[in-house]
């Protein structure tokens, strides 16, 4: 090897060389709770963090760690720790971060789930956060206290598809010296590598376009190391000592992977979000594809853009990679490949006629999920962001006829007659209400 | 800990345990362009048997204060004072690359004070190309990305690490970027200009223990069976495979061989 290996070459092999005894050119499923010990020092020195390895499946595996080490290589990260959803990637990602009276800055435009939790959830246990545009960079920059410990935003925003200016947030969190942690789901490295724009923590929801198949619910913190965890006061459970491990301080000791240690030996000892080896395994499977995957989902979106865009049927479209959607220039700057498979439009019979659209779709499925192979398309108001109060819907850019579309890898020709055919219904039944 | 050596604060990581002067040190001297965090595999681990570790961040490097040292006879000296700083009366130098020319250098001089030592993926010389030097200077952050990647091996390379979750090349990559700006330019260029190797080698009879690594692009393995060869009372381990960083590449080997040697 005269070179670092390329993406697609990674997305194949990284994190895994086939073992001497077996062989295995596959990852193997270690479909295990556990792992002998060579001995009692053996044993200690594996809790000691003195050495890598693994003891018990809740804290790592080596499936798990293929597809960790996998995801790190990809991102350009230090490392990566897999957890069994993208949520629970979030929520310990933020408890490993913050403690009560601590603060966020969030972006107001994300996915539900994510909005709930900090709204709602973290806020009982004494962590507050202040929802703001994520284009509006001077609020962003205002809304930073003394006891914020990071900006927490989406890349494309879920389903209103805003976009985030990684670097322009990068900098004002780097100028507070505090992190700035990105949920990456909607862009995956193929699109865009955040860290090398001044991100220094990104989450992911592998069950999306990573996985790629829909048969695995899984999640990913990946660490940048490019975030000095010493700079200030801030932080004393990283860079000062914990309570694990003789009083361990994380940033002397890992460095750049300060905040993965920490993430490992509380995250995971305490909270247990662990993946399944087998889900791992499942997950590997779909981002061996990835980058074939990643170029079909974004030639099939530019021709539903096409299709949408001038269908009499419909009554406007949403996508960063349409002149008109306020983060155009940006998008197209940040991710010159394209700005995700996900489009959001509406009907001209309004809420009803999207409901007799997705009921009658046949090739595309109406559930809960984007990033699958396969097209998918849902009515986000009245399922994923449902929970949310009608001030945070209206925050977040949510309307009420808007259908969100996930394009899949079939023939277009086959999903461009579904969709006529969807269409053909909802203006049938507008006709029969007129 | 943070330590005052010169009128400059100094980091030196000692495992995770307070280090407790016993009269005899096991001091841990990293590589060009690197600091105590090449370590962070033995620094704990030999730390929780019983020695008592010192790893320090040459000035300049990872947490220390200070701007480099520009020779290698500076860094061997510079050694020295920190031992006597710290009352430690000897010490087993381990070093990894350019550490094992500032090892070779302080036994050679002070044999009094220097026990043993440690070599890994070192060399009696290690010239560097006029591009890389140039490099390192100029564009600081192509010189890291490029020794980073020529720093491992194959296995590296396909980010198959103990650590759980971990890239060595990420790793490697930020682990460098954390240095002062000059540290790298003045680390190359020190080993660039040292040519006491050999000389200094000839002086050494504490006993040495060679830890080699056969996919070695940095100091290739012939030269550090040179090393070996002209240190009298030397053994060697060759690790098939393994690339420079040997220390994050092949831990838990690198940790039994030195644990043997320590004993024996």
């Amino acid at each position: 090897m005269t070179g670092d290996y390329k993406f697609d070459t990674l997305s194949l092999h990284a994190g895994h060389v086939p073992d001497e005894r077996h062989g295995s050119r596959a990852v193997p499923i270690h479909q295990t709770t556990s792992y002998v010990f060579q001995n009692t020092e053996h044993a200690a020195a594996l809790y000691n963090q003195e050495l890598g390895g693994h003891l018990y499946t809740r804290i790592s595996n080596p499936t798990v760690a293929v597809l960790e080490q996998r995801i790190a290589a990809l991102e350009g990260g230090v490392a990566a720790t897999a957890t069994a959803s993208g949520m629970a990637a979030l929520s310990t990602a933020l408890l490993v971060l913050c403690s009560q009276g601590d603060h966020i800055v969030s972006s107001s435009r994300m996915y539900g789930a994510n909005i709930n939790l900090l709204e709602n959830t973290l806020t009982r246990f004494g962590i507050t956060t202040s929802f703001i545009d994520p284009s509006d960079l001077a609020r962003i920059e205002k809304a930073i206290q003394p006891n914020t410990k990071l900006i927490f935003g989406e890349v494309i925003g879920n389903p209103g598809l805003d976009i985030m200016d990684v670097e322009a947030v990068g900098k004002i969190a780097a100028k507070a010296g505090i992190p700035l942690m990105l949920d990456c789901t909607f862009n995956t490295p193929w699109l865009l590598k955040p860290f090398e724009l001044g991100a220094n923590l990104i989450i992911h929801s592998l069950t999306k376009w990573i996985g790629g198949h829909g048969v695995a619910i899984g999640g990913a913190v990946v660490d940048g190391g490019n975030f000095d965890w010493g700079q200030n006061d801030k932080f004393p459970t990283i860079a000062g000592p914990h309570y694990a491990m003789d009083g361990i301080n994380f940033y002397e000791e890992f460095g750049p992977a300060a905040f993965t240690a920490k993430f490992r030996a509380e995250g995971m000892y305490n909270f247990g979000p662990s993946l399944s080896p087998t889900n791992a395994f499942h997950i590997l499977q779909g981002m061996e594809t990835l980058p074939l995957r990643m170029q079909r989902h974004m030639d099939n979106t530019a021709k539903m853009l096409e299709f949408l865009c001038a269908h009499d049927a419909v009554a406007w479209v949403r996508h960063p990679n349409l002149a008109d959607h306020p983060g155009h220039e940006l998008a197209k700057r940040m991710m010159p490949r394209g700005a995700g498979s996900i489009i959001v439009f509406g009907l001209k019979g309004g809420r009803d006629a999207g409901r007799i659209f997705i009921e009658s779709v046949e090739l595309a499925s109406h559930l809960a999920n984007v990033g699958d192979a396969k097209t998918l398309v849902i009515h986000p108001a009245s399922t994923t962001h449902s929970h949310i109060s009608a001030e945070a819907m209206i925050e977040g850019g949510l309307s009420d006829d808007m259908i969100r579309l996930s394009v899949g890898l079939e023939d277009f020709d086959d999903i461009k007659a579904d969709f006529e055919m969807g269409f053909r219904a909802a203006a049938k039944f507008a006709k029969t209400k007129d | 800990m943070k330590h005052q050596l010169f009128d400059t604060q100094i980091h030196i990581a000692t495992g995770g345990r307070s280090f407790v002067n016993d009269g005899e040190a096991l001091v841990l001297l990293h590589g060009s362009g690197q600091n105590h965090l090449t370590w962070v595999l033995q620094s704990r681990y030999f730390a929780y048997r019983g020695y008592q570790i010192l790893a320090p961040d040459f000035p300049g490097h990872g947490l220390s204060n200070g701007t480099p040292l520009e020779s290698i006879e500076d860094m061997a000296d510079w050694v020295i004072a920190l031992l006597d700083s710290l009352d430690v009366k000897t010490a087993c130098l381990v070093g990894h690359s350019q550490g094992c020319l500032v090892a070779i250098d302080a036994a050679a001089r002070y044999s009094d004070r220097v026990s043993r030592l440690g070599l890994i993926a070192g060399a009696l010389t290690i010239p560097v190309n006029d591009q890389l030097l140039t490099m390192s200077d100029k564009a600081l952050g192509k010189a890291i990305s490029v020794m980073t990647s020529w720093g491992h091996g194959p296995m590296a390379h396909m980010h198959d690490n103990t650590q759980p979750g971990h890239s060595f090349l990420g790793y490697g990559n930020r682990l460098m970027a954390s240095n002062h700006a000059d540290a790298l330019r003045n680390d190359l260029t020190a080993c660039n200009n040292y040519n006491g190797g050999k000389a200094a080698a000839a002086k050494i009879t504490q006993p040495a223990l060679c830890i080699l690594a056969a996919s070695d692009r940095m100091t290739p393995v012939k030269f550090g069976n040179a090393m070996a060869d002209s240190l009298v009372n030397s053994e060697r381990v060759i690790m098939d495979g393994a690339g420079h960083m040997l220390p994050a590449e092949r831990p838990a080997e690198v940790n039994d061989a030195l644990r043997r040697f320590l004993a024996s």
